[in-house]
């Protein structure tokens, strides 16, 4: 198999990737691919969204990429209008065995959920002010939780002297992203047999989106562990 | 170009046009409020859907909404323009309400019981057949019919149901003119007179659970001679009306035998409601693919819901059916939905809505919810 | 050995072998001036090889097929079905697969020749003698049987079989054994109640689009017995659906083969509701079953809309039909349509 790939990479020639390298993967929404796939890795990621490709046509790069293989995108990567790479990132997180279809009903629950809160909620207020704190939107409810919950720092665990050292030292935006949707997803499956997870899903992420909450309460735990820990953080580079 | 300013027409179409009615009374409905929505009034909504008759997941709707409005359709229209134009001379003439699933057949029934509480007629509505013969929980009072050999009695359902039909038609029963026509002894020391009102049989009937199913007999057979004799303008309506005649309920008596829906006790009585030896009266019943089990449901169409018994039964029948949305009706559903903030978001969104729905009126809703 | 390998070219070891004996030729001749007698010792052993003669049989014919004369009667040479046989062939035939370039083998001991079925007792002279010879057997053809429709009408039963011809040792082939026969269900004499019997008896044999009843017999190992079989079925058929036996009575409406609103209950319905509107008293079952619909206005038209609802399955148009009949039998304003 390996042969097969260093021959497939002397067949494509050098401008082509070097081109592609360049100039492609910061400016499109792209697929990420946790498995290794089927296609060769020259295989381009898909544009399915609509204002990427509008983009790709303004900047004439269309004609670019005409002629390299490309990749399929996935049954979820649409260019529907309420298509939200968040989301998708949350129902997978939520998915189990692969089983995707009830991950997407679970979350969708908890996002009507949501709706129907909020909504209730703007009816009970009597000021304009009031009304307009209020979120409808069940997805800037999810944006604006898993932003609440990111956390800015991590503790990493440094073994000097035999002794483990408790760290702490910047964490990357992408470990941040999966750290705060792990801990909502921990905190909704902390419950009640009898409650159902959309519901419990819903109340976490509404808690979390006004700044309050467990999940909220672990990222500033976290954030007060490494303030103590500050002592350590040279044994980041000792 | 074209097509562009033409979205760009439609957009606006659908931004300024009206999807809300000011003509909250049934009757006054025409063709040119169709696809609107009109309000009913909470306190009638209590009194006439408080025990059932609106789908479970549009009364979560009229919650979320705090208001509960419905939609003037064709199909209501139509059944109200046969009303009122029936002789009431003649027998009982029997509509059937059928379509796909979720395209609004409860609802249009919701609207033609709003039409008929407005007009006076003494209400006899079933919410859901299938909440008797085939729900079971796990404590379903059933008992074997102490009057009837053979046949078997849900008091507590019956009892339910004399209590819906009693709060419906408050305000009728307390007319004097509704008499009983004989005596009937239930048991040595219970008995009704003859010439005691209506009322008196219905609220023994939920007192003493046990006769709920007798009263419910002798409450049909009441209501016919009434109908007959001019005493009141009577509306049935029966949602699920095919479970009767699905071969099987899912009911199981305290031997393990399988129950068929001819013995169950309230199924005759309302068959012999269904029918067309009385006047003065309207039957609206409804085929619902979701009253059967899913073995019996390849077809939305009345006559293989009904089967050929349930289809003699009713014959001559006038099939109306309940469609999807029309754009029209797409659109104002749209933006009543826009208005009551359950949709949001670019205008767009619409357009996809209505290819992946197929304007089906369920599925619209449910799509919308995520959102 | 490794100087050798590292210089060997192909080609080079007889130039060397020369080169040797050339050198060792040499010593030879110096050799034989001193001594005569030594003998020298000869390493390759290259030793011219005799040709030997391949002695030919005189006595053998040539080729039949090459003594044939052109104008000869093929159909005497080759008057039957038989595998290829290259002298009785005079035809230079070649046949096979080979590498590009070269020519295909020829006739001789030409399996590729010998395996394909071949037709050459079927030459176009042959077979016109055939026909000629077999002429005298034949009657003309009946002059007013000159189209289709007249063939169909006096030969309503057509027989189908098949013959096959191929180049095997026997001239029999077990499919020609088998024989159809098919006819016109509507060519047969059958009243109503014979006809739904016949089709009950036939079964899928028959054919609703083409109206065709279809019967095909392969049980019997000979044409004949098999043509005798679908004959003696078509005929059984027939007498046996025009029989009427006691348990036929017995036949209820779920048994029947068609819908007939005369017989259900839909026909009670409609006649009771109609006394009931005409302010009449009820009517027996008997008095029911005799009641002439075309006396209830609309009621022909009822009737027809219900029929077509059973007989054509149900579907948008059969109910909308339903609904247009009884919409006008009730009396009740015609259906409401979206503009």
């Amino acid at each position: 198999m390996n042969n097969i790939r260093i021959a497939l990479r002397e067949v494509i020639p050098n401008r082509l990737r070097t081109t592609s390298r360049n100039q492609w993967p910061n400016l499109t929404q792209t697929r990420f691919y946790a498995r290794a796939t089927s296609f060769p890795d020259y295989f381009q990621n898909p544009i399915f969204r609509k204002e990427d490709q509008a983009k790709l046509i303004e900047n004439n790069e269309l004609s670019k990429l005409a002629a390299i293989p490309v990749k399929p995108p996935a049954a979820c990567e649409t260019s529907s209008v309420y298509y939200d790479p968040l989301v998708n990132k949350v129902i997978n997180h939520v998915m189990k065995m692969g089983n995707k279809q009830l991950a997407r009903s679970l979350v969708e629950k908890a996002f009507e959920n949501i709706k129907r809160k909020q909504i209730e909620r703007y009816h009970l207020a009597s000021t304009p002010e009031e009304k307009a704190k209020i979120l409808l939107n069940p997805k800037d409810v999810l944006h604006r939780a898993v932003e609440n919950c990111k956390p800015l720092l991590q503790l990493l665990p440094i073994k000097r002297g035999g002794i483990t050292y408790q760290v702490p030292g910047p964490i990357t935006e992408k470990r941040s992203l999966f750290l705060a949707v792990k801990w909502l997803l921990d905190a909704s499956n902390d419950k009640e047999r009898t409650v159902h997870f959309p519901e419990q899903f819903a109340w976490e992420l509404l808690d979390a989106a006004n700044n309050t909450g467990k999940v909220v309460k672990r990222k500033q735990d976290l954030h007060r562990q490494c303030e103590a820990n500050r002592a350590y953080a040279h044994y980041r580079w000792q | 170009m074209f097509t562009r300013n033409l979205r760009v027409f439609f957009r606006r179409y659908s931004q300024t046009c009206t999807f809300r009615t000011s003509e909250l009374s049934p009757a006054q409905h025409s063709e040119n409020q169709i696809g609107m929505f009109y309000t009913i009034d909470k306190n009638l909504c209590k009194q006439l859907f408080g025990h059932g008759g609106l789908p479970k997941s549009y009364m979560k709707q009229t919650k979320t909404f705090t208001e509960t409005t419905l939609m003037v359709r064709l199909p209501a229209l139509d059944i109200m323009n046969c009303i009122k134009n029936t002789d009431f001379d003649k027998p009982v003439v029997r509509y059937v309400l059928y379509g796909e699933k979720g395209s609004g057949k409860s609802l249009t029934m919701a609207h033609l019981l709003h039409y008929a509480h407005e007009q006076e007629f003494l209400i006899v509505h079933v919410p859901w057949v299938s909440e008797w013969l085939r729900r079971v929980p796990r404590h379903k009072e059933m008992a074997n019919s102490p009057t009837r050999e053979g046949f078997v009695d849900l008091p507590l359902d019956a009892a339910a149901w004399l209590l819906h039909f009693k709060t419906q038609n408050q305000t009728l029963l307390k007319n004097p003119d509704l008499k009983i026509s004989k005596e009937y002894t239930w048991s040595k020391r219970e008995s009704t007179a003859e010439g005691a009102p209506l009322l008196e049989l219905v609220e023994l009937g939920i007192a003493r659970v046990k006769y709920a199913c007798d009263v419910i007999d002798a409450l049909v057979y009441e209501i016919k001679l009434l109908s007959n004799n001019k005493r009141c303008k009577t509306f049935v309506a029966i949602d699920g009306f095919n479970t009767f005649f699905y071969p099987l309920t899912r009911l199981r008596t305290p031997t393990k035998r399988t129950v068929a829906p001819e013995e169950v006790s309230l199924t005759t009585s309302f068959l012999t409601l269904t029918k067309n030896d009385w006047t003065n009266g309207v039957v609206v019943v409804t085929a619902d693919q979701l009253a059967v089990p899913e073995d019996h449901q390849e077809s939305y169409l009345p006559k293989y819901l009904l089967y050929k018994k349930g289809f003699e039964h009713l014959d001559p029948f006038v099939p109306i059916e309940v469609g999807r949305y029309s754009e029209r009706e797409f659109l104002t559903c749209a933006s009543y939905y826009r208005d009551r903030l359950w949709l949001r978001g670019p205008s767009e969104l619409e357009d996809e809505l209505k290819f992946t729905s197929a304007c089906n009126p369920y599925k619209f809703m449910e799509l919308c919810a995520p959102l | 050995m490794s100087l050798f390998i590292r210089n060997y070219k192909p080609g080079s070891v007889y130039n060397a072998q020369i080169i040797w004996r050339y050198h060792s030729n040499k010593v030879d001749m110096a050799k034989k001036e001193e001594e005569e007698e030594f003998r020298v010792l000869d390493i390759l052993k290259t030793r011219t090889r005799l040709q030997k003669k391949v002695a030919r049989r005189t006595d053998i014919q040539p080729d039949r097929s090459e003594k044939m004369k052109t104008d000869q009667n093929w159909g005497n040479v080759w008057p039957g079905p038989r595998s290829f046989h290259p002298s009785s062939v005079p035809l230079p035939m070649r046949q096979g697969y080979v590498p590009k370039g070269q020519a295909p083998p020829g006739k001789k001991a030409n399996a590729e020749l010998m395996k394909v079925p071949n037709f050459l007792h079927l030459t176009p002279p042959v077979i016109k003698m055939q026909c000629e010879a077999i002429k005298k057997f034949c009657t003309p053809w009946p002059e007013l049987l000159n189209n289709e429709e007249a063939i169909e009408k006096n030969y309503p039963v057509e027989i189908i079989t098949s013959d096959y011809c191929h180049a095997s040792p026997t001239i029999r082939n077990p499919l020609s054994r088998i024989a159809t026969l098919r006819i016109k269900l509507s060519d047969l004499k059958l009243d109503k109640h014979a006809r739904d019997k016949f089709l009950r008896l036939v079964g899928d044999k028959y054919n609703e689009s083409t109206d065709l009843v279809t019967i095909t017999a392969d049980r019997c190992p000979i044409r004949k017995q098999n043509l005798d079989y679908v004959n003696y079925l078509l005929t059984a058929c027939y007498y046996e659906s025009w029989n009427v036996e006691d348990w036929e009575k017995d036949k209820t409406l779920e048994d029947m083969e068609y819908y007939d609103f005369d017989q259900n209950p839909s026909k009670a319905n409609l006649v009771s509701w109609f006394m009931r509107v005409s302010k009449k008293g009820d009517l027996s079952d008997e008095e029911i079953k005799v009641f002439d619909i075309n006396n209830i206005p609309h009621g022909p038209e009822y009737k027809k809309a219900v029929s077509d609802l059973f007989n054509n399955s149900e579907s948008d148009q059969t109910l909308q039909d339903y609904d247009a009949a009884v919409r006008k039998l009730l009396g009740l304003p015609e259906k409401k349509v979206a503009q």
